[in-house]
């Protein structure tokens, strides 16, 4: 439990605010580049603002402020020809990377881009695409760095045949294994967790001790400020941004990255249009139809009735907990150390930045940004007494085997 | 009950304190007997568990917050499904699957619980005065 003051603290993030301050130091996904085909100015709510994105007279896209009216909705997407821009308001630089606009909302210079594999990968190898949390992003976050829910809020009753999952999370047979992924976070649902500080964020360890003298071991990371780099099958990740529109709405903008072969990104926007509404993309099942829970398969199949959609039971159970989550009421225990650890680095940057000490934040201290690459993602089975070796050689056989240099 | 939809809507109750009558008891003969309820503002929970007793407590999980009206009836309790924790009819936490073997941590956590009965063909809640748990 936390006060009311430190949960506002930590959650509100418009201009002004203290946690506003440390993510305006940082690049966030502001527009799919698919956006970009319909006309300009688009509308681009992010962070508090009401902007819009522009190209300038340089030819470069700019995001400008927007002039909005009073009560307009938070997710608003009116047409280029009704956006009036504010000439007398900020503007702001924009950088287009794999599939994404990114811009900066921070005072002086923008800090460079770390070398992560979403971002080095070859074009061909990276799929973008985004979606509609309403929600406070912080807690569209904290379910990323939880790797116990996974044995819960995803568990399939039965397992599925591995046939028809591409592009799909937790639908893989575990590396070095026949046993669906399904089954051994269903079987195994204590993880031990292991959080380490890196240059970028956390490193986040799940081990999972199986019987067999065999441990399973799930590498994920948190990327300070908002975002989180996890493996979605052997071959891909997923880079996932929890982006702010206002405090009370959020967008998860995901860069998914392919190692060997190249993303087959028609299959996947299209499996990913079929859940959601453009212009908006707002997700299909939501907190109005109920997310399309059904009693019956929550007895018989999913854990939480709402079809096999992993981004639905996640959305959910952000959404539920209300706009913003009230953490004067929470209960936080073992499972949750990753999120205890992240929400002090949060802290932390809070008081840096008010003590006027910005380089003292992750992935703001100049050149050293551009060496920080990775991080390592990874599923894999190793020998109980050997997981850490043998997580990192099964990383390391899968990076040699990229046409895109993934050395580490 | 004549219409049978996934997730009952939310009955909305003001009432002064005391005993209040907030349904008809045919209102939880549904296939999964759980509504959810607003008691002067407060949301809550109203299920029945395989010993036929009825439990009105919190809606929102007291781990994270998630919502309890679409959790899990099971094992003579309603079971949240984000992280498994399991809960009995008075509220109180009764297994917390993905704390380490042997946690007592469970005990401590409860979630807070309106008084309910059924009599007279109805369901009655207890409301306290000021009652913002």
């Amino acid at each position: 439990m936390i006060s009311q003051q430190l949960n506002d603290t930590i959650t509100r993030i418009g201009p002004k605010t203290e946690a506003g301050a440390v993510l305006r130091c940082y690049w966030h996904p502001a527009a799919l580049v698919e956006e970009l085909e319909s006309q300009l100015p688009i509308p681009v709510n992010l962070l508090g603002e009401r902007l819009a994105l522009v190209l300038d007279d340089a030819g470069d896209l700019r995001l400008v402020t927007r002039i909005s009216a009073i009560g307009e909705p938070a997710v608003f997407y009116p047409d280029s020809t009704e956006i009036k821009i504010e000439v007398t308001g900020p503007t702001y630089p924009v950088m287009v990377k794999k599939g994404i606009a990114f811009a900066y909302l921070g005072n002086g210079e923008a800090p460079e881009f770390p070398n992560f594999d979403c971002f080095r990968a070859d074009d061909t190898h990276v799929f973008a695409f985004k979606g509609l949390w309403e929600c406070n992003w912080l807690q569209a976050l904290e379910i990323g760095i939880d790797p116990a829910h996974a044995s819960f809020l995803h568990r399939f009753l039965k397992d599925d045949d591995q046939g028809s999952n591409y592009g799909k999370q937790f639908r893989d047979k575990v590396a070095q294994t026949s046993m669906p992924m399904t089954q051994v976070l269903r079987e195994y649902p204590r993880p031990d967790i292991n959080v380490e500080e890196t240059d970028y964020g956390l490193k986040i360890t799940a081990l999972r001790h199986m019987d067999n003298g065999q441990t399973h071991v799930r590498i994920t990371n948190q990327i300070f400020p908002e975002a989180i780099c996890i493996p979605m099958s052997r071959e891909m990740t997923i880079t996932q941004w929890h982006v702010p529109i206002d405090d009370e709405n959020c967008y998860w903008f995901t860069l998914f990255t392919s190692f060997k072969e190249p993303v087959n990104k028609e299959l996947m926007r299209a499996q990913r249009l079929k859940e959601h509404k453009l212009p908006t993309y707002a997700p299909l099942k939501n907190r109005e139809n109920s997310y399309g829970y059904n009693p019956q398969e929550q007895a018989d199949e999913t854990y939480t009735g709402m079809g096999m959609d992993i981004n639905v039971h996640d959305q959910w159970a952000v959404e539920g907990m209300g706009r913003i989550q009230n953490r004067t009421r929470e209960h936080l225990g073992r499972s949750d150390k990753a999120i205890i650890r992240y929400r002090r680095i949060l802290r932390q940057a809070i008081d840096a930045m008010g003590a006027g000490n910005r380089n003292a934040l992750p992935m703001q201290n100049g050149e050293k940004i551009k060496t920080i690459i990775g991080p390592l993602s990874n599923d894999a089975v190793a020998p109980t007494e050997n997981w850490s070796g043998a997580s990192h050689q099964a990383d390391l056989e899968r990076r040699a085997a990229c046409p895109w240099d993934a050395s580490v | 009950m004549t219409q049978q939809t996934p997730i009952p809507a939310e009955e909305f109750i003001d009432a002064p304190t005391g005993w209040v009558r907030i349904l008809d008891r045919e209102a939880l003969e549904i296939a999964r007997p759980l509504i959810p309820v607003v008691l002067n503002g407060q949301r809550l929970v109203l299920f029945r568990d395989e010993e036929g007793e009825l439990g009105l407590i919190g809606r929102n999980c007291p781990h994270r917050g998630a919502d309890l009206c679409y959790g899990r009836l099971e094992n003579n309790g309603l079971r949240c499904p984000f992280h498994g924790w399991h809960f009995d009819r008075t509220g109180q936490c009764v297994e917390q699957p993905a704390e380490p073997e042997g946690s007592p941590m469970y005990k401590a956590i409860k979630v807070p619980m309106t008084p309910v009965e059924e009599r007279d063909g109805g369901i009655w809640a207890f409301l306290k005065d000021g009652d913002t748990t």
